[in-house]
């Protein structure tokens, strides 16, 4: 299975406003990042709680976010993993 | 967003951090935890469910519950939920 990202790109982590479980917190959304690493493939945990009969099974990527883009402050990185669905697509390079 | 989703707010005060090697601080948050991995692992509900669950507590009950309580409380609810307990038999099960 192909995945849509590969790491090293920029993404942007979708604006979800999820009325049930899901795995994309509230704080890196609208947020861009770096793929850092693919996690291979797993059953979206959305589709999974909403009883889905076939849960979308899609690839899960590791994205570092800058602390400084997430709280306005901060030297480090904070790295989430999140499933495809939650991302919009890539972005620009630029840091 | 669900109320679990903290990350970034403030006011809960510093995250306590230290280290006493001990996995459980009571008897029943081991039998609590041993009850949960059995019943995921008969596939009685999948791990997604088990978090959904907690998240879906009351918020005053959440904020007030410690970690394994949480778990007792998701385990009790999705018992119910998948008709293996009736709500008799949970009340009688403490």
């Amino acid at each position: 299975m192909a995945e849509r990202f590969a790491p090293g790109q920029r993404v942007r982590v979708r604006v979800l406003d999820a009325a049930g479980h899901t795995r994309a917190p509230h704080y890196v959304r609208g947020h861009a990042g770096t793929v850092v690493a693919v996690h291979g493939h797993h059953r979206l945990p959305d589709d999974v709680v909403a009883g889905a009969a076939d849960p979308r099974v899609e690839a899960v990527y590791a994205v570092r976010f800058a602390a400084a883009s997430l709280w306005g402050s901060g030297e480090h990185s904070v790295t989430v993993n999140l499933w495809d669905s939650y991302l919009s697509g890539a972005e620009s390079s630029h840091v | 967003m669900r109320l679990n989703d903290v990350g970034g707010i403030e006011g809960f005060g510093p995250v306590a951090v230290a280290d006493d090697a001990q996995p459980f601080h009571a008897d029943w948050e081991a039998h609590v935890y041993a009850v949960n991995v059995a019943l995921l692992r008969r596939g009685v509900y999948a791990l997604d469910e088990f978090r959904d669950a907690i998240e879906r507590m009351p918020p005053k009950d959440y904020l007030d519950a410690s970690y394994y309580a949480r778990w007792w409380y998701a385990i009790r609810r999705l018992l119910r939920e998948k008709g293996v307990l009736d709500d008799a038999e949970v009340a009688a099960g403490g």
